[in-house]
């Protein structure tokens, strides 16, 4: 008797249609097993079982606050580059060195803490990681939001000149009082602003700048001068010397992004894939080569890269794979 | 995660790519956590455990040697190392001795159809009357969703004795929850 419970019992929960009338799922199963309890009465106590096992305990699991688990992450990849470069000598003192070599060590101390005093914080480094996003407020009130693998620095005094490298959207607050611009440097230009909404993308050895809203002058790294309205697109690149200035409609391909999510307006799959890549540092290939010609014109979520994949799969009607270190794009079958 | 993707991410890691390395890392710290938690009933040894264990994995990617079920290979391995921890602090001296770990508080079960807060009271009564082993089991299964074989190589028991032990666990909690009730109509 005791064995033959226990032989239902497991081929009870190891049977699908079982299941899915433990957990009233399929019309089908539910009448089947309904029938067969009511022919089985010896086997009430098992089927019962069965289901409780099924059915378990609905616990509501705990989820850590993302921003903890961010801070947590950075930390542990800290120390991982930290221990990467860190020194591996070890210095044994002997007892007789000891006083004098405190000694030196005291004054080295005190002319680091010198050195920290005197060069303390005098330039402010924020940086993203690939797939992380922040958002920053600079002292004047100017909201950043840097995309994933990018930086911005200041100094310390003057949060209104600032260089980027990668890929960052600025919401400038103005001073009309003393009308103090705002700068955002990098390799191939200076931009120049009052107060306005703008975007600006490093990648690719060349610089976009895309603006939103008020105004903003260019100076070029070749000397060039330049004013852009908004809803207009630069794009320079200082190695090549090249220069696209157009104005945005709803007919011309752009690209941006805000509030983490991507905005294509018709562009290509291909560049679309190379934002994520440079995003999230996964290189990609096309193995159907067709599907490079499909466009993307909306918002795509860009904080994770699981639902930035399951996006672009659903609005282009594709299949993103991850394999050997690299997204492989492949049709929808 | 789904399993092939998780693979993927798995064998990126163990490549060195720190990108991927994140993705674990974010996936997995919520559930090592809350599980490390249980063990320890220390948020700061849990936490701390937990980022030195990542360090470590990072570190060690190369000689983790073949690893076919990510969610359990972590579970396990972190489980490992938070013990050690805790007995190196002098503050465990097995898990197998210990009888503070995996209680369950009736705040983590859903209160809904199956549940009323008054059954959820009384069944969190009865769940941390149940032996450790058996309540790790409970938690594994329900709490981390782990399927029947994880749960073996986390706690490196048998299939069977598994199956036993989810047994034995229900057919506890459903007597005790019928006496419960009857006792609860009773006082009324």
């Amino acid at each position: 008797m005791e064995k033959n419970h226990q032989k239902l019992l497991e081929s009870l929960l190891n049977d699908n249609s079982f299941n899915n009338w433990a957990v009233k799922n399929n019309k089908n199963d539910i009448r089947f097993w309904n029938q067969w309890v009511l022919d089985h009465p010896e086997a009430i106590e098992t089927v019962d079982l069965a289901k409780s096992i099924i059915l378990g305990i609905p616990f509501e699991e705990k989820e850590i606050d993302p921003h903890k688990v961010d801070h947590a992450l950075q930390k542990v990849l800290n120390s991982i580059e930290n221990r990467k470069t860190e020194p591996t000598k070890r210095v044994s003192f002997g007892p007789k060195k000891i006083f004098w070599q405190l000694g030196i060590a005291a004054t080295v101390l005190i002319l680091i803490g010198c050195l920290f005093f005197l060069t303390r914080n005098t330039e402010v480094i924020h940086k993203t990681g690939y797939g992380e996003i922040i958002e920053l407020k600079l002292q004047d009130g100017t909201l950043v939001t840097l995309n994933g693998n990018s930086q911005i620095s200041y100094d310390k005094k003057n949060s209104r000149d600032i260089t980027l490298k990668g890929d960052a959207y600025f919401k400038v607050k103005p001073i009309p009082a003393t009308n103090t611009k705002f700068w955002v440097n990098t390799e191939d230009l200076r931009v120049e602003v009052y107060g306005t909404q703008f975007h600006v993308n490093t990648r690719d050895e060349k610089t976009n700048v895309l603006l939103d809203e008020g105004s903003v002058h260019l100076l070029l790294e070749n000397g060039g001068f330049m004013k852009m309205a908004p809803g207009e697109f630069v794009s320079f690149a200082k190695e090549q010397n090249t220069l696209t200035h157009e104005k945005v409609d709803s007919t011309l391909p752009y690209s941006t992004w805000k509030e983490s999510t991507y905005i294509f307006n018709n562009i290509g799959l291909k560049e679309v894939m190379k934002y994520v890549e440079q995003t999230y540092g996964i290189p990609f290939e096309f193995i159907d080569k067709e599907l490079t010609k499909k466009t993307i014109s909306g918002g795509i979520p860009n904080h994770d890269l699981n639902i930035c994949l399951s996006a672009i799969e659903k609005s282009t009607g594709t299949r993103i794979v991850l394999k050997d270190k690299k997204l492989l794009i492949i049709k929808e079958n | 995660m789904e399993i092939s993707s998780e693979k993927a991410v798995w064998d990126f890691f163990v490549g060195g790519d720190l990108n991927a390395f994140s993705t674990l890392f974010k996936h997995y710290y919520s559930p090592l956590y809350n599980y490390g938690i249980r063990i320890s009933n220390n948020p700061d040894i849990t936490e701390d455990c937990l980022q030195d264990f990542f360090v470590y994995l990072y570190e060690h990617r190369s000689s983790l040697g073949h690893v076919r079920q990510v969610k359990a290979y972590l579970f396990v391995s972190y489980r490992r190392a938070l013990v050690k921890t805790l007995q190196k602090q002098h503050l465990m001296r097995s898990l197998e001795e210990t009888d503070t770990v995996f209680l369950f508080s009736q705040e983590e079960i859903r209160i809904g159809e199956t549940f009323s807060t008054q059954r959820a009271k009384t069944l969190e009564a009865i769940l941390n009357q149940l032996s450790p082993r058996e309540r790790e089991v409970i938690y594994l299964k329900y709490y981390s969703n782990l399927k029947n074989p994880e749960i073996t190589e986390v706690m490196n028991i048998s299939y069977q004795s598994v199956l036993n032990t989810l047994q034995k666990a229900f057919a506890k909690l459903r007597s005790r929850l019928e006496t419960a009730a009857i006792r609860e109509v009773l006082k009324k």
